[in-house]
Parts: structure tokens; sequence; C-alpha cells
């Protein structure tokens, strides 16, 4: 719960309580505490030391809201320019609307969910649409994640039974393929991505797979341990990986939209100049063969070194250069 | 006196006249305003500002009869609550779930207004989605059916909007262009502008393009070609995966074939699998590789 509100942040609570408040006749103050999280000391403040003195001119006893708080009930009278709910705004509206479209086309969305009848979602959803607008039900659509459904739902399986899993997963960063058995505890979506959460055998640490890499999943019938964390890993490199320097030409300014950066500024001849942190060596020469001359290695940390470029592209020459 | 009794003062008196009251008015009116002039009028601003901030449709219009003209402030009950939205209590804990489960970037979800939820959820986080109040204006637009105007590509646009879609990581709006006369479809974070609400629109909607299913090397205006490939056996199923091929049509003697129209999209894709993945032909693409990779040696 907060600790320090700003005065906005209370009123946009006290706009809402009070509605509230009014509709039932009286409210206990601790269910207006859980339900707009709203600190009770702060709250009785707000309501008999503020609200008790709103009205308008000439603020006559007539003219000012009346607020009374007897056996932690309070009542709200005489406020009728705030006994209605303001309005949601359009970017309030849209969040609400969109969160709940990516919970409906979750992959794991019950159909209970998905069934207008049984899902109190999709009726919420139905009502905030017809607010919205006519063909609010087709303006929005979120996929969480690409990969197959099969993959997701034997991962899913093991989290729920606990069972320990062999996988065959393609690690990007390394362009090769490995079986692993890992204990997977969490499946989780970040920037269209479906990740998993897991402790690898092959690694004797926690790791973190793309679902959309794994490329085959099976369930043993051997229980796994206890999660050994529940901690949020991060997928961007660690802050003390060497970092690159690129020149970019602008029609390359994707790379800086799809990798985090370190920093990033235009020089005078509009190309980008780019600091960004090597995931790997082998992911930083796929990107390098992928811009072409079109980018251009400024500065790189050791144990790199700018040549790898060409010895990158020397490599994949030589298999065009084999006799076939 | 309390910021926060001042700022509910405001809004009442906003709320309770029946006529546009000007700043002078508003600071007899209200009280708790500062003395100096130069110290209201600044306060008084910072005050609309968090008015608005709050999502109250606060109402400038002129004063009739004032020369030169002043501005005269009100807030109309009407658009004060807007669609009078009620949820039963079960629809606002699946509300507050779905916020809980999934994440998006910055912003309130306006659930306090709607009466809160009750329901303390533990839910667990499945995803996070970016989001921004230019892509709140666009859904808005498509939902209403409302034109909008923005620069993409260098160009000035004038779209329909209607579907915006989260795939792999990005937002897309796919609309009609009014200027070009077809089905577009524009990444949300590459529009450079502004994006302004224009007219009602006028198209019939279409089903829109899915951008999950776009094959970026198709999309180009070159003359298509078939341009087949090898993969090397450990990368087929990845390659397949990632190209939107079933695994199964590739076969490990001639490899698999598609028909390319972008073909530096097509070399980009490829050369995410380095000496993994070879073009086998036709002799130009081929050729065009090599050309592509020597430049770097």
């Amino acid at each position: 719960m907060k600790t320090q509100m700003t005065a906005t942040e209370r009123m946009s609570r006290l706009l809402a309580v009070v509605p509230w408040v009014v509709e039932r006749q009286g409210a206990p103050l601790d269910d207006i505490t859980t339900r707009f999280d709203y600190p009770r000391e702060q709250l009785i403040k707000d309501l008999t030391e503020v609200l008790f003195f709103v009205g308008v001119h000439p603020f006559t006893p007539d003219a000012l809201i009346e607020v009374d708080i007897s056996d932690d009930i309070a009542q709200i009278s005489y406020a009728e320019w705030f006994s209605r709910p303001l309005r949601l705004t359009p970017s309030e509206a849209t969040r609400l609307l969109t969160a709940g479209r990516s919970l409906l086309m979750h992959p794991f969305a019950t159909t209970d969910e998905r069934s207008e009848a049984a899902s109190p979602l999709l009726r919420a959803l139905t009502k905030l649409e017809m607010a919205l607008g006519t063909a609010a039900d087709q303006a929005v659509e979120v996929q969480l994640g690409s990969a197959p459904l099969d993959t997701l739902e034997t991962l899913r399986t093991a989290i729920n039974q606990q069972l320990k899993t062999e996988i065959e997963y393609y690690t990007f960063s390394r362009n090769e393929l490995t079986k692993r058995t890992v204990e997977p505890f969490r499946l989780f979506s970040d920037k269209g991505e479906w990740y998993l959460q897991a402790w690898c055998h092959l690694a004797n640490d926690e790791r973190i797979f793309r679902v959309d890499r794994t490329i085959t999943a099976q369930l043993s019938n051997e229980p796994a341990r206890e999660p050994t964390s529940t901690r949020n890993r991060t997928l961007e490199p660690q802050k003390d990986n060497p970092r690159v320097l690129l020149r970019l030409h602008p029609s390359c300014a994707w790379v800086t939209e799809n990798y985090p950066t370190v920093s990033s500024q235009t020089d005078t001849d509009g190309n980008l100049e780019v600091e960004m942190l090597v995931w790997s060596q082998d992911w930083l020469e796929r990107l390098m063969l992928r811009l072409g001359d079109q980018a251009e290695i400024i500065n790189i940390d050791a144990p790199y070194s700018a040549s790898l470029v060409s010895t990158a592209a020397q490599k994949v020459l030589e298999r065009y250069r084999e006799l076939r | 006196m309390d910021k926060l009794e001042r700022l509910l003062n405001l809004t009442a008196a906003l709320l309770h006249t029946s006529r546009p009251l000007t700043a002078q008015e508003l600071r007899k009116r209200v009280g708790g305003y500062p003395e100096a002039k130069v110290a209201f009028r600044r306060t008084f601003e910072r005050d609309k500002d968090d008015l608005r901030s709050m999502g109250i449709p606060l109402r400038v219009e002129p004063i009739s009869g004032t020369d030169p003209p002043i501005d005269g402030y009100r807030i109309l009950r009407s658009e004060y609550t807007g669609h009078n939205l009620q949820f039963e209590p079960d629809e606002l804990t699946a509300l507050n779930m779905a916020t809980n489960a999934v994440r998006l970037d910055g912003g309130a979800t306006g659930l306090l207004k709607l009466g809160g939820s009750t329901t303390q959820l533990e839910a667990a986080e499945i995803g996070r989605v970016p989001f921004n109040e230019k892509l709140a204006l666009l859904i808005t637009a498509a939902a209403e059916g409302r034109a909008v105007g923005f620069t993409y590509a260098d160009l000035d646009r004038l779209v329909e909007p209607w579907r915006l879609s989260f795939v792999k990581g990005h937002w897309y709006l796919a609309g009609w262009d009014c200027v070009r006369h077809d089905q577009r479809l524009y990444r949300v974070d590459r529009i450079a502008s502004q994006v302004d609400l224009r007219q009602h629109a006028t198209q019939p909607r279409a089903t829109p393009t899915d951008p999950a299913n776009l094959r970026m090397w198709e999309l180009g205006d070159e003359e298509p070609q078939r341009v087949r490939v090898m993969v090397d056996a450990d990368h087929v199923a990845y390659f397949c995966y990632l190209m939107g091929e079933d695994p199964n049509h590739y076969d490990p003697a001639t490899g698999i074939t598609f028909e390319v129209r972008n073909v530096a999209a097509f070399r980009s894709l490829i050369l995410n699998f380095a000496e993994h993945v070879e073009v086998i032909e036709p002799a130009a693409v081929r050729a065009d590789m090599v050309r592509w990779l020597e430049a770097l040696t």
C-alpha cells in the first residue's frame, strides 16, 4: 500500500469512493480501505478533515458535503456533484480491454473463460466494448507468444505435475541444438514470446528458455525437485558483459528496437551510433552479417575484436566455395 | 487550505455551474488560491493540468460578449460520468485478474473508478505487453470507426484503423489507407508523429491481414523468384518454425524452396543461421549472397 500519496492520487480515490459509499448509503471503513487501496489513516483524515469542508460557494452548511463516521461506518451525503463515478478515460478503457483480450487469447484460457455465459471476463469486456464503440470487439488482438501449442501444453503439465522434462533446445546465440533435462517451474511471456524458467541439468543452474526454440519436449515420469527460486530472472544480457559501439545506417534503426541498447545517438550524417551489450560472439557475428556494409564496429571490448565480422563472413563464404 | 480540498472545491464549482466561469470567478468561488496575480495564475494552471491528468473532462469555452475573448471553464456532468458502466462484482474481479496477469506498460487501468475490487489476488503475472497513449488513441479510433492522421515512413497518412495487433513483440495497425486506396499494415512504434483523430470512417471493413502470417520476404515489389536453400540437419526444425513452414516439407536431399519478392529481407533472415543455411539457386541470388559476404571480408 502507498505510504505517501499525492493530492491527485488521493483525489482519484475519493472521486471513486464517494459514489460507491453514496450508492450503498454507507460503508465500513475497512471495506473502502481494501477496495480502493486507501490507507485507513489517510482515508479517515481525508474524509473528516478535507471532504467534510468541500462544497460550493458560499460554503454555508447547506452547500457542503456531509461526512459522518460512526462505528467504523462512513456515511456521505449532499455530495451530488460527485455522486456518480468519473468516466473511464479512453486510455484506461483501452488498457482494460487490452489486458482482458490478452487473457482471453491466452492459450491456457479455459473454455469457461471463453464462453460468454460462464465468463465474467467476457461479460465485462462486452460492456467495455459497448462503451468504447461499435467496432470495439474487433479493435484489439494480443498474442502473448508464438510457440507451438503442444510444446506449451507439455511444459505446463510439467510445471503442474512437477515432472522432469527432456527438451531439445536450439541455442540461438550459439547456433546449436542441445538435449537437456530440465525441471520447469514457470512459464511467462515477455515482448511477445513465451519463456520457460527451469532448472537445467546440463548447465547445473537455473536457466530461461524460449519456448519457440524448444524443438521437442518430452515429459518423464521422474519427479522434479521443489522450485529452487521464484525470482524473475532477467532476459537481458548482464550489465558487465563486453560492449560494442556500432555505427548504423539509418535503415538499420530496427536494431535499436529489437535489442536493448546502452546509448544511442544520431550523428550529423543521420547515422546512428549505438552502444550495446554483447550477448555472445555468435549473436554479434550474425547481427553483423545481416547488417552487411550498412554497419560498422567503431569500438568493441576485449575479448572480442572487430575482425570477428570478416572471420564470420569468411566462414559462411567457405560453404559457398565448396564444390557441390 | 490542503491542495486536495482546493482541487475538490474547484471540481465541485465547475460541475455546479450552468455557464462557463472565468479564472477570476473561480478564484473567488473556490478559495485557497494565492493572493498575488502571477502566483494565482501558476497555481490555477497546475490545477487544470491535475484535473486533466485524472481524466476529468475540463471544458474551455469563450465567455460570450467579452472582447478580447476571455476563456471560461466548466465540466459537463454528462461528460464527467460518460457511460455509466455498471459491473457485477465477479466482472470486476475478472478485470482485476486480467490486469494483474497481463501487465501493460505505464498508466492506470481505471479499475478504482469502477468500484475497485475486494479480491486481493496473488495471480501470477503471465506476461508483459508494451502500451502507450498513442496506442490507446489508435484503439479508440478503431473502436469508434474514426480516421486518424499520422506520419509514417516520411509520408503523411490518412488511415481508417481496423485492428491493433500485438504479435511477436510489436504492435501493428491494420487499416485502410485513404490516400493510397488500399489495405495497409503499419508498425505502431514506427509512427513518427502524433496521431490525431479525424472524420468518421467511410470504407467498409475487410478482414485485416494477420501480422502473425507476415512473410517479410514476400513483401516487396520485385519479380517473384523461387529460391531454394539447404539447411544443416540440426537447424531444420527451428529454421522451418521461424519461416512458418512445416518441417516435413523439408527434403534432406533437395532442401526447401521459397517464393521471394524481397531478396534483402530473405537474406537477412537466413543469415541468422550463419553457415548453417545455404542458398542453392537461382544463381543470381546465390551470387548476391556471395557479394554481400565478400564486402565484409
